[in-house]
């Protein structure tokens, strides 16, 4: 084959949906980011639209695609994934091949946040928030409509601050209550905003954080690592230099096209997904009083795929799944 | 004549089939099995729970209802070393309050130490039966429990690498023989056709397989239910799945807490409570022995098992094994778990694969 291989990562988030085409050597052919918009199905759609649009067929074949985000399950079915991966590994992977002496790597995203460890170049031990989602990009969305700005705006208005407020950093409800008390005690805004992002980082620190050693070099990431305050939190609180990569908000889409690369199932990827029908269906099952909630994804009205059930009696008739 | 009883304990993982046996069998009293755990079982159980109360609790209270509706007027509620031992007093009550009436065996109020109280709680289950038959049944059931232990470690640590799925089947048919046993012949014979059989499957098992080690409080981690099958699940993933923590070893082998104390001493001096001072002994054996990774499994608002974290980083340091929390709600989705154990044995896998 004369043709180049390439690889398509996806990555779709709560928020956000990231997509990216790389070469061999991890060079990014194409890239890609929007909001998810609670329709992780459509927001592929339209992402691979844009992405066809940045592509050119002559550069070669995509061969490979990789799968991740919470809705890597479903994303996966409807694009054909190669290779599906959690977020935790994809994230490492991508990380570490773009900063292969990284340390830590810190990542917060709109409802989760995890810290990863690595040494040599592996990840060693991670931590994913568990029950909450306190302190995450959701948070701080919220507490930017509260104060009347643009959550992208959050940053520059924090950097303008030289004395934070000191904001409950536990919970969201109570750092949320206590902020309402400090605006109406009189804060300034942006000392208000800056305290904010060091209640984010703070959390951080003492919830996903706790118990690991933090050590340089740090690479923040996820989508909230574009804002300048929470970067700037981070660097004070750990007393050292935090590095946020350009690319950082698409290291899990990164990741997953580096898996797809390294893992040895090849088939070529049409765009034309992104015209057809997908319709997801939920059954409850009723054979027992589990009533597990059975997903069933459909192809131009043709099942492909489906998920949910604890055990066989829930079990669809695919064509993928007959054997 | 007055009509006979029927005695239930909630369900908890597969020992209720020993219960079974030593109810049936020592005080020649019915027994009833309350149907396994659902959705159901744990909706109504935390609906009528406290709220900041562990799962084990609701799960519990929604067997015991589930079980009064099967028709038992006998309930037995277990004991244990944490607030475990209160928690029969407060679901009698809830129960009582909910209008249902039954009788109520509460184990921890006799556990006092004294033989006396034992004598007393074996009158109280059945009045008329004699003594030697129920410590005749009672020998029985220790053997069960120890037969299932055994055969249920096995099964974990080998079912991931059976190409031939016949696994689970032999598994099923042992606990469903335990259910059916009536003497101590029946039990011993299920055993030795489980471990004939499993010994009669070739397994495909790489020289130096995975090897995750299961720690947890002291419910979670034994009822598949309520830690939403975590040991299958890792199983399928091809991983040799240790969990050192069931009745045989913590009640019946490896007792002696204050030799485990001695053992773990660099990490923890004194005891936390409950099966705390047995998890990090247990953490510990199995970093010594070069295991890839242990997972904590325990349920929110358990106390013991949250004093433990910082004792298990510390040892997750020294020993550079990593170990992962994991804390469970009354949670009906597995996505969430799915993630982080998937990440967890990439990580695992990853780091086994450089390091060799």
């Amino acid at each position: 084959m004369n043709t180049q291989e390439a690889f398509l990562g996806i990555d779709v988030g709560s928020i956000s949906t990231k997509a990216v085409i790389i070469d061999r050597e991890n060079r990014i052919l194409a890239r890609e980011y929007i909001w998810t918009e609670g329709n992780p199905i459509g927001a592929v759609q339209r992402l691979l639209g844009l992405l066809e649009k940045q592509w050119d067929p002559k550069e070669g074949q995509i061969t490979g695609v990789g799968a991740t985000g919470s809705a890597r399950r479903l994303v996966g079915a409807v694009i054909g994934a190669t290779v599906v991966k959690n977020e935790i590994t994809a994230h490492a992977v991508g990380t570490t091949s773009f900063h292969p002496d990284v340390r830590t790597i810190l990542e917060i995203g709109g409802q989760d946040s995890k810290i990863i460890l690595v040494e040599n170049g592996i990840a060693v031990d991670y931590a994913m928030n568990t029950l909450c989602a306190a302190g995450t990009g959701a948070f701080l969305s919220s507490q930017a409509r509260r104060l009347g700005i643009e959550v992208e705006e959050i940053g520059a208005y924090a950097l303008k601050s030289t004395y934070p407020t000191p904001i409950a950093a536990r919970c969201t409800v109570f750092a949320e209550s206590d902020l309402v008390h400090k605006i109406q005690m009189g804060h300034p805004r942006e000392d208000i905003i800056a305290g904010v992002c060091r209640a984010v980082a703070s959390n951080y620190i003492n919830n996903v954080g706790k118990g690991k050693k933090i050590s340089s070099p740090v690479v923040f990431q996820g989508g909230v690592s574009k804002n300048s305050g929470v970067v700037r939190a981070f660097e004070e609180l750990l007393q050292c230099p935090v590095i946020v990569d350009e690319n950082g908000h698409l290291m899990g889409a990164m990741g997953a096209a580096i898996l797809a690369r390294r893992s040895l199932e090849r088939t070529v990827f049409d765009f034309s997904v992104k015209n057809m029908d997908f319709v997801t269906r939920e059954r409850s099952c009723g054979g027992c009083s589990n009533n597990c909630e059975v997903i069933c994804v459909y192809r131009n009205g043709s099942l492909i795929d489906f998920w949910g059930n604890r055990c066989e009696r829930g079990a669809a008739r695919t064509d993928r799944h007959q054997q | 004549m007055k009509q006979q009883r029927k005695a239930a304990l909630p369900r908890y993982g597969e020992y209720n089939c020993v219960l079974k046996y030593l109810v049936e069998q020592g005080f020649e009293t019915q027994c009833i099995l309350p149907p396994p755990l659902t959705r159901r079982t744990e909706e109504i159980g935390a609906r009528n729970s406290p709220d900041l109360v562990c799962t084990p609790f609701k799960t519990l209270l929604g067997s015991m209802i589930e079980a009064l509706e099967a028709g038992a007027d006998v309930l037995i509620m277990v004991l244990g070393a944490c607030r475990l031992n209160y928690f029969g007093e407060l679901q009698e009550q809830i129960l009582r309050d909910m209008g249902y009436s039954f009788d109520f065996v509460n184990l921890s109020l006799y556990n006092t130490g004294k033989k006396r109280d034992i004598l007393r709680m074996l009158k109280v289950i059945n009045p008329r039966r004699s003594l030697v038959k129920a410590g005749k049944a009672l020998y029985d059931a220790i053997q069960m429990v120890q037969h299932l232990d055994d055969i249920t470690s096995l099964y974990y640590q080998n079912c991931g690498f059976d190409p031939t799925g016949t696994y689970p089947k032999i598994y099923r048919k042992f606990v469903s023989d335990l259910y059916d046993a009536r003497n101590l012949t029946e039990i011993r014979e299920a055993y030795r056709n489980a471990s004939h059989a499993f010994a009669d499957v070739n397994l495909r098992k790489p020289e130096d397989p995975i090897r995750i080690g299961i720690i947890g409080d002291y419910y979670t981690v034994m009822d598949p239910f309520s830690n939403l099958e975590i040991e299958q699940k890792l199983a399928d993933m091809g991983v040799e799945v240790h969990r050192l923590m069931n009745l045989s070893n913590d009640m019946l082998r490896n007792t002696n807490n204050r030799n485990k104390q001695a053992v773990i001493r660099r990490f923890s001096e004194y005891s936390m409570g409950a099966n705390s001072t047995s998890d990090i002994w247990q953490a510990q054996y199995y970093a010594e022995r070069h295991f890839d990774g242990v997972i904590q499994v325990k349920s929110a608002c358990c106390m013991p098992e949250t004093d433990i974290m910082p004792v298990l980083a510390n040892l997750s340091r020294e020993y550079k094994m990593p170990i992962l929390y994991l804390t469970y709600d009354s949670q009906t989705s597995d996505v969430g778990l799915m993630t982080r154990l998937e990440a967890f044995y990439d990580m695992v896998e990853m780091r086994k694969k450089v390091t060799h």
